[in-house]
Order: C-alpha cells, then structure tokens, then sequence
C-alpha cells in the first residue's frame, strides 16, 4: 500500500520511477534466490544417514552407542577391532545436520572432546575428509570404518548402521 | 615493531607450510591413483595405510598483541603494544597395539620476561598409554612419563588457543603459577564409565612436578631478588569429570596435593630452609548449548609456607578463586563471552592491608587481590584459523608477572587490557 500511494504522489518523477523499478526488479531477483534456496534446503531436509564398513555391518545399532563412538568413549567394535570414524569438516553442513540428527549434540561439543584428547595426547581424533565421495570411499575400502552420507541411497555397496 | 613484523611473518610462513603438508597427505591418496604401475600404486598403498592408521600428527599455533595501560602483561605492553605472547605445539601420536599408545608434545612459548625474546622450547608431554581394560561400558588404563594434569576445564589444553574461550584464561588458571601445574612427570590411572545416564571419566596423576620456575618462586616469596629455585617433591593431580548428553552439561571435581622444596644457591640465603605445600581444589561446572553457554570454576587453595623470612604474611594462607562466564553463538563461528572473575590470595587478609603493612610498604596490597570484568569475541574463520580480541577491565594485581613488572611501586590497582590473537591449528 505504501508503494501504491509513492507512485501516485511520484507519478510525474521519471528519476523515481526508474528506482522504483530497480526496487522491483531486485525483488524479483531475491525472490528468484528465495525459491532456488528453499528447493535445495528441501534437498538438504534429507536425513543424514550413517554408513559401515562390510567388516562390521550390524555390531553395533544404538543411538547411545552411536554418540559414544563419535565422542570416541567406544574405541573398539564388539568382534576388538578398533573403530575407524570419518568425518567431514565442522563447518560442512552434512556434518552440522548428521551431528544433530543422529548424536544430539553440536558440533562445537564433538570438537571440544577431540581437541582435549588430540592436544593431551590421550586420543586420535577421526580423520577429516573433504567431501561425501571421498566419505563412501573411505569407508568402503578401510575395515572396522564408520561414517556419513546426506541421504539414503540404495546401493549394495553401502552399509547403513541402522541407528534407530 | 620490527621484531614484531618479523616473528608474524614467520609464524605464518611456518602455519602455512604446515596447511600445506596436511592437504597435500589429504590430496595424496587421489594421485596415488594416477600412477599406472599397479606395483607402485599398491607399495605407496602400503605406506599410506600404516601412516594414516597408526600415526597421527597435529599441531597448532597463536600469536597475541598486548596493549595495557597500568601494567604489563608479556612483555613491555604498558602504554604500548608487546607482541611477546607465542605458542607452537606439535605432537605426534602411534597406535602401536589395540591396547598400546605412544605420544609426544614439543612446546614452543615466548611469554614475556618469563621466556625472554627467544621462547623457550619444552616438552610438553610424553608419554606411553597402556590400555588394561576395554568394554563397552568404558574403559582402565595407565600411562607413564609426562602427563598434563587434570585440573579444573581448560588446564590441560591452556597452550592451544582453541580450546578455550578467551585469549587471557580465567584466574582461577593462575597463570603465575603455570609451569607448576601444567604436567608431571610420573604415572597417571585412568577410567572412564559410560552410562545411559552420562559419561564418568577419572584421572589420577601422581608424580614430580616441575618447579623450577622463577615465576612460581616470585609468585610464592614476591622477591624477584631471589638466587634459588623450587624443586618438587613427589605430588599428585586427580579429576572426576561427569558429561551428559555429550558434553551438552559438565561438571568435574579437581584436587590437588603440591609439593616443593627450595634449593638454596648459597649458604646466606634467607630462603634456604623454605618448604610448600598447596592442598587445592576446583569445583567446574558447565553448559555447552547450541546458542548459549555458562561456565563457572569454583576454587580454594590451602597454601603452606615453611621457614620463610620475608615477604608472605602467614606461613599459611587460604586462597579463593572463582568465575562465572557466559557465552553466546551469534553464528555457529562467532562467538561473544562475558566474564566476572575473581582471584583474592589471602582469605584472611583480603584487601592486602596486612601484606602491605608486614612489608613495611614494600609490596602494595592490591598485590593481594584481582578482580577482572571480560569482554571478547572468537571469529572461527575456518576450523583451522580463528581470530579473537577481548577487553578486561582489572582491578587489582594479584596475577601480574614480576618478571614483566619488576617495579613493586609502580604497581597499578585499576587498569584495562586488550589484547588481539590470531590462532591456527590442525
């Protein structure tokens, strides 16, 4: 109504209405923006899921035992071979969504654990892939692995953990 | 200045360098899968393997600048800017066996007149871990050699800049007396037990300290005159530490049993008879929440001061400690903190009248107390760099180095710091 009412008053003044649609126009443009990120957060609503090495499909199922692997209070999987955990960086957004969804935490929680370890020596943190492909790489051909990926996908390669 | 530009420049170069040699571990692998020869390819697999298994290394680096007005703080920063805060750490870490560990810290620190203009290089641990225990439900093990100790939240990692919220650690980290508890040397029990209900983690370091500092000894006599130095006598560290829901809410118990002699230079010394003995613990408790988060270390020290000539009012003396900070995530990588903190070295003479008055003057009485209103902020402009600033408000001097502040008289009661880091790790 606002606008409605300017152009009226402003109706003769070519120098506003040129600003007036240059206000439209770039509204135009963030709306555009507004549809293009609502469609990839409806991508990103996804859950994340979380993927197993052949070595060790089913040893482990709860979401308790979950959190104490990647808080690395678990080191070992019930057959004794020691856990190989994979993640992505903190600031990756898988990361962020994976930790909330399947740990309960914050990421800012997991990296104050490793850090007291990794910085007092009393424990490795997992190793930091860059990407989800570098992710199912590395957790199909490392044994005892676990890891992450953004969504399900239906592979006979990939092992899923089944935490629920 | 010029040192100053200097000693950035390097740290960076070297923080560079050291990016560098973990992307190119991390790129490695992809063009290891270029090389035709399939021989070679498995060879390099190999070697890849045990590397990225067994071994880790990590490291990190902070440089701070200092301005203050009243007194200094690492180095000449009154009325100025002191860059003579650094920190280097690199360790490494080998998974031997399922149940056997290897590892080891090397320290690099410049801290002011402390260290001096070279820094000095420690050990800062080492270390083999014995795993006796391991179950579902937690786990039992020793460890022997150097060991950081166990006290209050942030002890442990006060070096790395990372871990800990703002540039100046709380008080209650007394940082005069630094070096005495940072590690030991010695052996450590550990246990941790997981339930349904929260994580249980115990430590108990017991061993020989390292005393000999002269910071600790100014810190204990306030005479920086003094030849000798502090030698430990066996003492240990121990820590219970309860997390729920991940570390979402921590509380720890922390106590501590120190114990030193002095080890006179010359037969006239009139410290050569001093012993001491500090009993001390900390309650901590914390809330890590998404947004916002509150901590708070409760501490009391049982100081006990034989055969001392000069200087210390009591032979004994009860010391309080305390802060409550809050914390608040405007963005998952900026971060504002707010702290009250507290530090009085004597309970019984709390606004150091008593001090003053036994020195004959010498040493003021704002020597006996601090009190420190915090302001910071933590941009983490990646996980591995970080960039932080912060402004205290100081009343008092309880904490200040003589070392970086020789002149007893000229010993400010109100004065303001700033302070600015750059932090890297990996």
């Amino acid at each position: 109504m606002h606008v409605v009412k300017k152009v009226k008053l402003y109706e003769q003044n070519k120098w506003y209405r040129f600003l007036l649609n240059r206000y439209i126009q770039k509204n135009r443009l963030n709306s555009l923006f507004l549809c293009i990120s609502l469609c990839l957060n409806a991508q990103a609503l996804e859950a994340s899921e979380v993927i197993v090495s052949t070595s060790v499909i089913g040893q482990l199922k709860g979401f308790h035992e979950l959190r104490a692997i990647f808080t690395l209070r678990t080191l070992y999987w019930p057959n004794g071979e020691k856990i190989k955990v994979f993640v992505l960086p903190d600031n990756n957004a898988v990361h962020k969504k994976f930790v909330k969804e399947k740990l309960g935490m914050f990421p800012h929680q997991l990296r104050r654990t490793w850090n007291r370890m990794t910085y007092t020596g009393t424990g490795q943190p997992p190793v930091t892939v860059d990407s989800i492909a570098e992710m199912l790489d590395k957790v199909q051909h490392t044994d005892n692995a676990i890891g992450y990926i953004d969504r399900r996908v239906e592979d006979e390669s990939i092992h899923y953990f089944n935490a629920h | 200045m010029n040192r100053f530009i200097t000693l950035m420049l390097t740290n960076i170069v070297i923080a560079f360098l050291l990016s560098f040699s973990v992307c190119a571990q991390e790129i490695s692998p992809e063009s290891a899968i270029a090389v035709p020869a399939q021989e070679e390819n498995k060879l390099w697999e190999d070697v890849k393997k045990t590397w990225r298994d067994d071994i880790q290394f990590h490291g990190f680096l902070s440089q701070g600048l200092f301005s203050t007005s009243g007194n200094n703080v690492y180095g000449q920063s009154k009325d100025s800017v002191s860059a003579d805060s650094t920190e280097m750490g690199l360790n490494v870490s080998y998974q031997a066996l399922n149940n056997l560990s290897f590892a080891v810290q090397g320290l690099y620190r410049r801290a002011g007149a402390n260290t001096g203009d070279a820094g000095e290089v420690t050990l800062d641990f080492g270390f083999v871990d014995l795993n006796l225990l391991n179950l579902q439900e937690g786990r039992i093990g020793v460890r022997g050699g150097r060991i950081k100790n166990p006290w209050g939240l942030y002890n442990e990692t006060r070096d790395v800049a990372f871990t800990h919220p703002t540039i100046l650690l709380p008080l209650a980290y007394f940082e005069r007396s630094r070096t005495l508890f940072l590690a030991l040397d010695g052996g450590q029990l550990y246990a941790d037990y997981n339930t349904s209900m929260g994580d249980f983690s115990f430590k108990f370091n017991y061993g020989w300290l390292n005393a000999d500092d002269k910071e600790v000894l100014t810190a204990i006599i306030n005479d920086p005159t003094a030849s000798g130095h502090f030698e430990s006598d066996p003492s240990f560290v121990t820590q219970l530490s309860y997390e729920i829901m991940g570390g979402e809410y921590v509380f720890a118990l922390s106590y501590a049993d120190l114990k030193m002699g002095y080890q006179a230079k010359s037969t006239d010394d009139p410290y050569a008879q001093m012993g001491a003995n500090f009993n001390t613990f900390m309650f901590s408790a914390q809330y890590n929440g998404e947004r916002f988060s509150f901590v708070s270390e409760y501490s009391l020290k049982w100081n006990e001061i034989t055969d001392i000539r000069l200087g210390v009012p009591d032979a004994f003396s009860v010391s309080e400690r305390w802060y409550v900070q809050a914390g608040y995530r405007f963005l998952d990588n900026l971060q504002a903190t707010l702290r009250y903190d507290s530090a009085i070295q004597n309970l019984k003479d709390r606004y150091g009248k008593g001090v003053e008055a036994k020195s004959g003057g010498l040493i003021p009485a704002h020597m006996a107390f601090a009190q420190d209103l915090v302001f910071g902020l933590r941009w983490d402009i990646t996980p591995s760099w970080m960039v932080r600033a912060e402004y205290h408000r100081v009343h008092g001097a309880a904490t200040i180095s003589l070392l970086d502040n020789p002149d007893l008289s000229k010993i400010a009661k109100d004065w303001n710091i700033y302070a600015l880091q750059i932090a890297f790790r990996f």
